[in-house]
């Protein structure tokens, strides 16, 4: 073995023993919603002794007092509105600031950037007395309507809109295009990819937060998932066998999109990182 | 190209938002915080100037609340850096296609959604039926994991490392990747040991995004709350209690809004300063 390839192999070696810290919980996790309650509360191996469905069919059976499929659709329409919502008004803005007229342009743009410092907890008491007013409290709007004032995204597409050479839109001017019609036949196709980024972005966000729905719904069956599970641990602190499928259950989407859309999510990662 | 319509049209619903849920609140906010405004008593909100801001900083909760962060954020943050920056290191290291494999195996926990974390490293801590005790024991030792005021911010810094860790490896793993190869090649020429590379040349030009990296996770450490609230809900002692805990507390179990709407402002504050110095010691060295 020359000197490079034992370079590699010990890099090899070390990331593999590495990601066993990481790994190992999950499949802990994935062995742990198969054993009988007994296996879990008193150790016995890591590998059940006695392969059971039974929590599974205790977590889905019980519509009633588990809703676990009402918060995952919950989940699904509460992240796909909000990042949809976020997309199509951030965009919009974000074209208007590169490129249109618009007095008092530099105060606006500097306003919105000025918020990206602001940490969400400062708007959560005052959002709260808002929806309280609005009559929004324990519905799905309170928390996809006010992520759309959110800074990030009039920031990132403005970046990226600046970029996109000029002619192209004077063509479609010249065309007869309007200005509508130029931002949807040109533009968004040209923007696909830092629009996929923020529409990915927004979703994650929005399908892991805990505060938000924490503090604004209320009921059962409004919950979204995070919430959801989390109220489950306190009712059913002792069963750590349903707790633990429930948790495997809720996991599977976000599992099985991340394996359909690994690249986009961890370079849309990498490339939120790198801009400064 | 001539102005036709107005850049206002296009920018109008974002605009509406922003002001609605952004900067209204922050305005609000501000002023909630200088009146006593509970929202479950028959009391009427008064204007109390800035007796909220005056009670916080008598509050004893408060200092506690504030300690138990800055202890998470100096244990959390440091160890993210370092480790990530060995991870992205060796990710770096290995060759191809099985790069991906091995970066998607660290980012794996954090598809994990909070509270499912929380129950499972719950679950990891238990005392008695914990799989971190059960095999600590047949070496003769027994933590208290979570029960014991020394040991429960530590119990819940792992499990953040666990967790984030995937974040700021990718993130300086394209740090790493962006750095030109000839740089290196021609350090080599020159008879750099790979040693010297890495401290010479690759961690200096590493430095931007390594910085980046360390602002955005100093600011989201004293935002701290989802693990601590699934894991010891701020206990044992409130030594886990976090500043945003005691502002979701105050609010929503005790409905003291104005001082809530104050404690968050304060939280504004801390995070503004400790980011401002962390610019200015990037612009010191810079130049």
């Amino acid at each position: 073995m020359n000197k490079k390839s034992l370079r590699l192999f010990s890099a090899e070696v070390a990331m593999g023993v590495g990601s066993l810290f990481f790994v190992i919980p999950c499949i802990l996790l994935v062995l742990a919603a198969f054993k009988p309650d007994s296996e879990i509360v008193k150790f016995q191996g890591i590998l059940p002794k006695q392969w059971t469905l039974a929590n599974f069919q205790e977590v889905l059976g019980n519509p009633e007092e588990i809703p676990l499929l009402r918060w995952l659709l919950n989940s699904v329409i509460i992240s796909i509105s909000t990042a949809t919502l976020v997309l199509t008004v951030s965009s919009l803005a974000a074209w208007s600031m590169a490129r249109l007229r618009l007095p008092g342009k530099p105060l606006v743009y500097g306003t919105i950037l000025a918020t990206l410092m602001v940490p969400g907890q400062i708007l959560l008491v005052p959002i709260y007395l808002l929806l309280n007013t609005l009559g929004w409290l324990d519905t799905p709007l309170a928390l996809i309507v006010p992520a759309a004032g959110g800074a990030f995204g009039v920031f990132m597409l403005h970046q990226f809109f600046l970029g996109i050479p000029k002619d192209l839109e004077e063509a479609a001017a010249l065309d007869g295009c309007s200005r509508m019609s130029t931002f949807i036949n040109v533009i968004v196709p040209l923007s696909r990819a830092p629009m996929a980024t923020l529409f990915i972005f927004t979703f994650v966000g929005s399908w892991n937060d805990f505060l938000g729905p924490l503090v604004f719904l209320d009921s059962l069956e409004r919950y979204t998932l995070p919430v959801g599970i989390a109220l489950f641990q306190t009712s059913y602190f002792t069963e750590y066998g349903l707790t633990l499928a429930a948790s495997l259950l809720c996991t599977l989407p976000t599992f099985i999109a991340f394996m359909i859309f690994q690249r986009q999510i961890i370079s849309g990662m990498a490339a939120s990182g790198m801009k400064e | 190209m001539k102005p036709r319509a107005s850049g206002w049209i296009f920018a109008a619903p974002y605009l509406t938002l922003f002001t609605a849920f952004v900067v209204g609140p922050l305005v609000f906010g501000f002023a909630l915080s200088l009146f006593r405004w509970e929202l479950l008593s028959n009391v009427k909100p008064t204007f109390v100037g800035f007796e909220n801001y005056a009670e916080a900083f008598r509050d004893p909760y408060v200092h506690q609340a504030l300690g138990a962060t800055l202890r998470f954020v100096w244990m959390a943050v440091p160890a993210t850096i370092l480790l990530a920056l060995v991870i992205a290191t060796g990710l770096n290291a290995v060759a191809g296609k099985r790069q991906g494999f091995w970066r998607a195996a660290i980012y794996v926990p954090h598809l994990l959604t909070v509270s499912v974390a929380g129950i499972l490293w719950r679950w990891f801590y238990n005392k008695e039926f914990g799989i971190l005790n059960a095999l600590l024991r047949p070496i003769g030792i027994e933590v208290p994991w979570l029960s014991d005021p020394a040991w429960a911010m530590p119990a819940i810094v792992l499990m953040t490392l666990w967790w984030t860790l995937g974040g700021p490896s990718v993130v300086l793993l394209s740090g790493l990747q962006n750095i030109p190869v000839s740089y290196l090649e021609a350090a080599s020429l020159d008879g750099a040991t790979p040693v010297q590379r890495y401290f010479r040349i690759i961690l200096p030009l590493l430095r931007p995004v390594l910085l980046f990296v360390t602002v955005m996770h100093v600011i989201g450490g004293f935002q701290v709350f989802g693990q601590v609230y699934m894991i010891t809900r701020g206990g044992p002692e409130l030594s886990t209690r976090s500043l945003v805990q005691y502002i979701y507390e105050t609010a929503f179990n005790n409905y003291r809004m104005g001082y809530a709407a104050a404690l968050s402002w304060i939280l504004f504050a801390v995070i503004a300063i400790f980011t401002l110095v962390q610019f200015r010691l990037m612009r010191e060295e810079r130049s």
